[in-house]
């Protein structure tokens, strides 16, 4: 374990390290663009250079080894005005157009500008010209102008995907990044190449000019789209959920996450949800509040108590809400029949190497876990061969939220809706459901960015998360419409977060967030 | 005088030949140097004193000595990527002499305990190419390559790789890379190629010049080399004169032979009218000297390096009273602009950057501002980069605009030449 001495600071570090490490342990600022702790280290941007006592040239930090005593230190006048030129020699030829660059507000340039740089700039020569507005793949688009030659995202492609589809084509300062001929972007982790890019270079189609940096919160929370569990963060206004990006942990997901973990934002979004609770009886739907809807059934549920009785669960829930829905089946409605819907069981086991599994549930380690121990093992025929012959009259469905990973959703709704009694829970809008006839009530749930709780994932690791936002205010939870059905009352807490006022005009929205967001509603699209 | 020990034979067209060469003295030390201890061959190459002929000048027994002390398989390549802008005399080397380089390589293999080894020839080199890998034949036919060499039981292959047309393949690192099939950038070192190089094993790289130069530290011994030059520069080098002389060619001459007499004696001196401005003393990427300053130089290491300059690669660049040192910088930076790889970023901007200052001082529009910024951007691009691309775009430009400064504040002023009197358009069309 060397010591080494960081601008005067004594730290010690790890057999091996680098003094980016160390720079990193101490947490002392640093400049530097090329490095990213998930890959090798390139040392191409030459920003990083500090002074070591007893060499006479300055070196870079992020490829040279710590050894004892070492003193380094990059707060004298010649490193400061070293790093000036080398952010100068980054700034020549990139284009002044934050403006309307979808990186502004977080783009490495801007920040360590501010931090390392602020000189008057003495180019006076004509920028070099290169190709705008690449399509790389189906999810990326690459200014090349804008880039800066880190090389992370190539090397992304080589080390982490190893896919190679990005090269590094021309040289001098004609060099641009491109995909390979005949080869296309196209891979799940295509987007974490936008998130390690410094610049507004690469961005993503999806998110490109929906919304200012500035004008978005973030909130840590996991993926659900499969069992991995990654680690992510939301971003978000009042607007709704605008993109997810990874968050480290080095015992989950590392640096990095699936594209398609990304879209799980989609289905969180107002446009995609049940609002209200839907009732049918025999002259059609009517709407009701969610939580009156789970009050109402109440009574059916407590009359069909027993062996007609039959509760469905996905397995997109959090452990505690499983740990609510299945004693007050098991103990309130006198019913074992609780059945577990897997969603795609052939490629259930699969998984690509990286970080995305076949099982395309959060929690699926979770239901089980709970089901085990109320000694719970309906299986599948059983249930169908009930709905059959009639024995089983009412099922309440615990749906899925991501309905994205479930084929299968027609086929179980045709299946379910043999029930005289359909109780259906669930996040979002489904044409099939509001397309059934008979005694169906379809209750609107809340999902995972609104509400807390545990999921386990693949290897068993438990991971709560908190509440990010509210979309649909009047959503339930599976413990709180449990607590209805049972017969319990509830308060549900309203929180002020009330982010999507729905009845009301846009513009008058507008005029009340004029100061503090004043494009919001603009919005472009591809 | 020349002092000719590489160049003997050279003027025999068949000594190009494995029968000429043979004929004349060749592979009669390769036997020699197979029954030699491996170590005993590095010894004698570290106290002749050799340094790298290619331009860095680093002591080759030394740069052996790197390697790690075990059975991984190790490769050499000879550097014959000869890029830099005034150098010719790898090219003849392997022109008229191919068997020689070759029986040097076969000899460094040796020490070094490598099975396996590379000539790396610029793409442009379409001749040498062809005459080398003739050579090889001839070499493998008559045993001197293949399985066991001679009856030593050392085994060595090598064979011939045709570079692309890319300055930075010159470089060590770069050359590994392209050699590698991968896009021909420098390497980030530590750690060196003596520890990982080739297919991330030990490899040394040379100069042809310093590979051939091992055959006659066997044949004559460390001490006879070391005859020749001072303690720090021992042996010959061949020096490449070229500019507006009456003799330009190849010259090889004892290392600290006075550079005056390079180019008066053995080049016959400046053409009929002409006098001498500078020299560029060792291919374009050494700073430039005045003529004042010719007058005291020595060709060795310490002595240029002491007048602020290099050796390099020996490439004498003769600059007469005629031309404008402007001018000269705009060709210079346009081909270093060119060249450069683009990986980092001092280099890879810089390079364009020092391009376009100048031709904006050539095409009028320069502003005197111009010249200091000139050497601000170059003093910033110097030793801030993996290789020392950077160093040779910036060394020039400093050295042209700090000892020729006049000439660059009249062609701001006037927007023409100092020298020629007219404007960079005039002479241009």
């Amino acid at each position: 374990m060397p010591k080494c001495t960081i601008n005067g600071k004594e730290v010690e570090v790890k057999e091996g390290s680098t003094i980016m490490e160390a720079y990193y342990q101490t947490g002392e600022a640093i400049a530097h663009y090329c490095y990213h702790p998930g890959l090798s280290v390139a040392g191409v941007c030459r920003l990083c250079i500090c002074e070591i006592e007893g060499n006479p040239r300055p070196q870079i930090a992020c490829n040279t080894v710590v050894t004892e005593g070492m003193k380094i230190n990059n707060k004298s006048e010649k490193i400061k005005d070293g790093v000036k030129w080398v952010l100068d020699f980054h700034l020549i030829n990139h284009p002044l157009d934050c403006p309307i660059c979808d990186q502004a507000g977080e783009c490495g340039l801007q920040d360590q500008y501010m931090e390392f740089g602020k000189y008057n700039p003495e180019m006076s020569e004509r920028k070099v010209k290169k190709h705008k507005v690449v399509d790389l793949g189906p999810r990326v688009v690459l200014d090349s102008e804008r880039c800066i030659l880190c090389s992370r995202c190539t090397r992304f492609t080589e080390e982490v995907t190893k896919t190679n589809e990005l090269g590094l084509f021309n040289r001098g300062d004609r060099t641009e990044i491109g995909v390979v001929e005949g080869k296309q972007l196209d891979n799940n982790y295509s987007m974490n190449t936008v998130d390690i890019c410094p610049v507004g270079a690469l961005t993503s189609k999806d998110f490109r000019f929906r919304q200012r940096v500035w004008y978005l919160k973030d909130a840590d929370t996991i993926c659900t789209g499969c069992s991995t569990g990654c680690n992510t963060k939301v971003y978000f206004n009042k607007e709704g959920i605008f993109r997810i990006k990874p968050r480290y942990n080095p015992d989950v997901n590392g640096h990095w996450m699936t594209d398609t973990g990304r879209d799980a934002y989609k289905f969180v979004n107002r446009e995609a949800r049940l609002l209200r609770a839907q009732k049918h009886t025999g002259s059609g739907w009517t709407e009701l509040a969610p939580g009156q809807a789970a009050k109402d059934v109440s009574a059916d549920l407590k009359s069909a108590a027993g062996d007609s009785l039959a509760l469905v669960l996905t397995a997109q829930y959090t452990l505690e809400e499983y740990e609510a829905i299945i004693p007050a089946f098991i103990n309130e409605f006198k019913t074992k029949k609780i059945y577990f819907w897997i969603n795609n069981k052939e490629s259930f086991d699969d998984f690509d190497g990286l970080l995305a599994r076949g099982d395309k549930n959060p929690n699926t380690k979770g239901l089980l876990r709970v089901m085990e121990k109320h000694g719970l093992s309906g299986s599948w025929s059983d249930l169908e061969a009930g709905l059959n012959s009639g024995a089983i009259k009412t099922v309440v469905v615990a749906g899925p939220e991501n309905q994205f990973v479930f084929p299968d959703m027609n086929e179980k709704i045709k299946l379910l809706s043999k029930a005289k009694k359909l109780v259906w829970m669930q996040s979002g809008k489904n044409e099939a459901l509001n397309a059934l006839s008979g005694d169906v009530t379809l209750i609107p749930m809340k999902s995972y960015i609104e509400k807390e709780g545990t999921y386990v994932n693949f290897k068993g690791l438990e991971q709560k998360v908190k509440r990010v936002t509210t979309v649909v205010s009047e959503a339930l939870t599976l413990t709180e419409a449990t607590m209805l059905m049972a017969g319990r009352n509830l308060t549900i807490p309203t929180t002020k977060e009330l982010f999507v006022e729905s009845n009301r005009r846009e513009d008058e929205v507008m005029l009340e967030h004029r100061k503090k967001n004043e494009f919001v509603f603009r919005r472009g699209s591809l | 005088m020349e002092t000719k020990l590489l160049t003997e034979f050279y003027h025999l067209d068949e000594f190009r030949g494995i029968e000429g060469y043979k004929k004349n003295g060749g592979y009669v030390e390769l036997a020699k140097a197979l029954k030699m201890q491996p170590q005993a061959i590095i010894d004698e190459v570290k106290a002749a004193g050799l340094r790298g002929r290619g331009g860095a000048g680093f002591p080759t027994g030394m740069k052996w000595g790197f390697l790690p002390k075990n059975n991984e398989p190790r490769y050499l390549l000879c550097n014959a990527d000869e890029g830099e802008p005034g150098t010719f005399k790898d090219r003849m080397m392997m022109e008229r002499a191919p068997h020689q380089l070759i029986e040097g390589m076969i000899m460094s293999a040796y020490a070094i305990g490598s099975k396996k080894s590379y000539i790396y020839i610029r793409g442009e080199y379409k001749t040498p190419i062809r005459i080398v890998t003739q050579a090889l034949e001839e070499a493998y036919k008559a045993g001197y390559l293949g399985k066991n060499i001679l009856g030593s039981g050392f085994d060595h292959d090598m064979d011939v790789y045709s570079g692309a047309g890319a300055y930075i393949c010159g470089e060590e690192t770069g050359m590994i890379s392209s050699l590698e099939g991968l896009k021909g950038q420098p390497k980030l070192k530590p750690p060196f190629p003596a520890v990982q190089g080739y297919l991330r094993k030990p490899t040394i790289v040379n100069n042809v010049e310093t590979l051939a130069a091992v055959k006659y530290i066997i044949r004559d011994g460390a001490a006879a080399y070391k005859k020749y030059g001072t303690e720090k520069s021992a042996g010959t080098k061949l020096f490449s004169l070229s500019g507006n002389v009456m003799k330009p060619g190849n010259y090889e001459v004892p290392l600290a032979y006075p550079l005056k007499d390079l180019i008066n004696g053995l080049g016959g001196g400046m053409k009929p009218g002409r006098k001498l401005k500078a020299v560029i003393p060792g291919g374009s990427s050494a700073p430039v000297l005045t003529a004042e300053e010719v007058e005291r130089a020595t060709l060795d290491y310490e002595c240029l390096a002491g007048m602020g300059t290099m050796l390099g690669s020996g490439a004498v660049i003769v600059i007469d009273d005629s031309q404008c040192m402007v001018d000269l910088l705009g060709v210079l930076m346009h081909f270093y602009h060119h060249e450069s790889c683009g990986q980092c970023t001092p280099c890879r901007e810089g390079t364009g950057w020092l391009n376009k200052i100048v031709h904006s001082i050539l095409e009028g529009r320069g502003r005197l501002q111009d010249i200091d910024l000139l050497m601000k951007v170059a003093d910033n691009m110097k030793g801030r980069t993996i290789c020392a691309l950077s160093d040779a775009a910036a060394l020039p430009v400093l050295s042209f605009v700090s000892k020729f400064r006049d000439e660059f504040e009249f062609y701001v002023r006037e927007g023409r030449s100092k020298v020629r009197g007219t404007s960079y358009a005039e002479m241009h069309h």
